[in-house]
């Protein structure tokens, strides 16, 4: 049936820029993509501040516990507007050892590897409970988030990104699932426009990283990546966040001067 | 440790490295690669209903689908998918306009396979076919055990963690990559596009008329042919390269009675795009 379309198309189509186009044509909708609209920071002043699951969480009243209260300062103190997102740790590891054994598929996994960073989540929000710090599911940070950082500042949510069964099949992580906290926060912090990415590590993570490395760079690397790998890959594309900052969260003060500039700063390029 | 090869690969094993070693780690990913995997639908066919392509022609190009749809369930397990088409393109052309990130089109944009999942809802009512979704999946089994089919809303639930496009803020996994997915990790028998044209053509036939038929290519055959416009979205055909289970698709007219049942029982009637090597 290899015909041009010259039936009517009356009350098929609703009238604009793309009209009629399949939207895989990269110099059709190119063209009919506006050029000289800036895009928007949704939240310029937000911060994202993402808590690594097995480096920070899992260590429990040592770790986290004087950590929460370097937060607890930042947030009565005023001056930042943060979203905290938090990592799946060791138990993550355990479902997805339990998950692979059972012949779970990557999309099963990643789902159930999510739970685990949601809970985390419900853990630190907890202890920021008092100064009206909540825990926010996906479709509420995605739809309500300003309304719960003008109530207060701070919010808590899910690293992982809500890919689930809609993981990507990727031949290098065999079955195991690659959209994680990591690149969950950074998808997210640069729809918002955020204008600050911080990943709170440990000094064992850290450990040789110069004060600015870019993402190029680290992915040459041999070894363990002081991030995940597709978070560094993605750095490059994304609109908004042109570098990220690790930070050191078991010294008292390595997020503060993480959120002044300190750190380690990743470059896209 | 050495990573066993050809062997079952045990819990213990994955346990070690799991604990020991960042997710990135490639001893893991292979472990990973070589455990046992168990099929979760595997009797199942996924079907994508165009949005533009046939939703959006109403009851012309719909209810006769619709008709060979209850026919076909009574011998195929259906889980049903739908497009968005041009309310979704009016969308986003707005939402480029007013300078919107990709994460507010691609949450935009699944409403309105939504809306077209609810029309074909209501068309299927009456034959018992439920509309289940994406964050009520568990249930998929029982509404197919029940009925035979079931209907989804093509969008993959990104939203504002859609990944950016190369260029531009369209999302570059809309409503194919959506449908796809949902085969690929379900270990799903087959996918099915069902569009208003036969399949692939070296152009897009509507505008361009030496536009010439393209049976069966591989993803990265057709990549390398740089044609202006692909049949299927790019990012899916990247996903279907990289598949572990659902490595061939086919896309064929539905505006053409009986090619959907004939594709369903396995006839090569369309385009079928496949991964290509081995996996």
């Amino acid at each position: 049936m290899n015909r041009p379309d010259h039936e009517d198309r009356k009350g098929r189509d609703v009238e604009s820029a793309f009209v009629r186009q399949t939207l895989l044509d990269r110099n059709l909708v190119r063209s009919a993509e506006p050029d000289d609209v800036a895009p928007i920071r949704l939240l310029p002043w937000l911060e994202v501040v993402v808590l690594g699951g097995s480096t920070i969480v899992d260590r429990g009243r040592d770790v986290l516990v004087p950590l929460v209260e370097e937060l607890r300062g930042l947030i009565t103190g005023g001056d930042h507007r943060m979203l905290l997102l938090t990592g799946a740790g060791v138990r993550a590891r355990h479902v997805l050892g339990v998950g692979l054994d059972l012949g779970l598929p990557a999309g099963a996994l990643a789902g159930l590897a999510a739970t685990e960073a949601e809970q985390n989540g419900r853990l630190v929000a907890s202890l920021l409970a008092a100064e009206g710090v909540s825990y926010l599911p996906h479709q509420t940070v995605a739809g309500q988030l300003p309304v719960h950082l003008a109530a207060a500042n701070a919010a808590v949510s899910n690293g992982y990104p809500p890919y689930g069964v809609h993981e990507f099949p990727t031949p290098s992580a065999g079955r195991l699932p690659v959209h994680r906290t990591d690149t969950g926060a950074l998808l997210l912090a640069d729809a918002f426009g955020a204008q600050r990415l911080v990943y709170v590590r440990d000094a064992a993570t850290l450990k040789g990283l110069p004060e600015e490395v870019s993402a190029k760079e680290l992915l040459y690397r041999d070894g363990n990546l002081p991030i995940d790998r597709l978070a560094l890959e993605r750095l490059g594309l994304a609109r908004h966040v042109r570098s990220l900052t690790l930070v050191d969260g078991t010294t008292r003060g390595g997020l503060t001067g993480g959120l002044d500039g300190a750190g380690v700063t990743v470059t896209a390029d | 440790m050495s990573v066993p090869t050809g062997g079952s690969v045990g819990l213990a094993e994955l346990a070690d490295l799991l604990s020991s070693r960042s997710l990135d780690d490639a001893e893991l990913a292979l472990l990973s690669d070589e455990a046992p995997e168990t099929p979760v639908l595997p009797d199942v066919s996924v079907l994508k209903i165009g949005g533009q392509s046939l939703m959006d022609r109403g009851r012309s190009a719909v209810l006769p689908l619709v008709e060979e749809i209850v026919a076909a369930k009574a011998q195929h397990r259906l889980l049903i998918g739908t497009g968005g088409g041009t309310r979704a393109r009016h969308a986003y052309a707005l939402a480029a306009g007013l300078g919107l990130p990709t994460g507010v089109l691609s949450e935009i944009g699944s409403a309105v396979a939504g809306q077209n999942a609810t029309m074909l809802g209501y068309l299927l009512a009456k034959h018992g076919v439920p509309i289940v979704e994406p964050h009520a999946f568990a249930t998929l089994p029982l509404q197919l055990a029940d009925s035979g089919a079931a209907i989804f809303p093509g969008m993959p639930p990104y939203g504002m963690w859609q990944r950016v496009p190369q260029e531009g803020v369209i999302p570059p996994y809309r409503t194919d990559a959506g449908c796809y997915l949902v085969a690929e990790t379900y270990a799903c028998q087959q996918i099915i596009f069902v569009k208003d044209e036969d399949g692939l053509y070296t152009a897009n036939p509507k505008n361009d008329p030496s536009a010439t038929f393209i049976p069966e290519i591989t993803v990265d055959e057709l990549l390398a042919r740089e044609l202006p416009d692909l049949v299927l979205e790019r990012g899916m055909l990247e996903l279907l390269r990289d598949a572990r289970h659902v490595r061939s698709v086919q896309v064929v007219n539905g505006l053409v009675p009986g090619n959907l049942t004939r594709a369903l029982a396995g006839e090569h009637v369309g385009t079928i795009i496949s991964a290509g090597g081995d996996r």
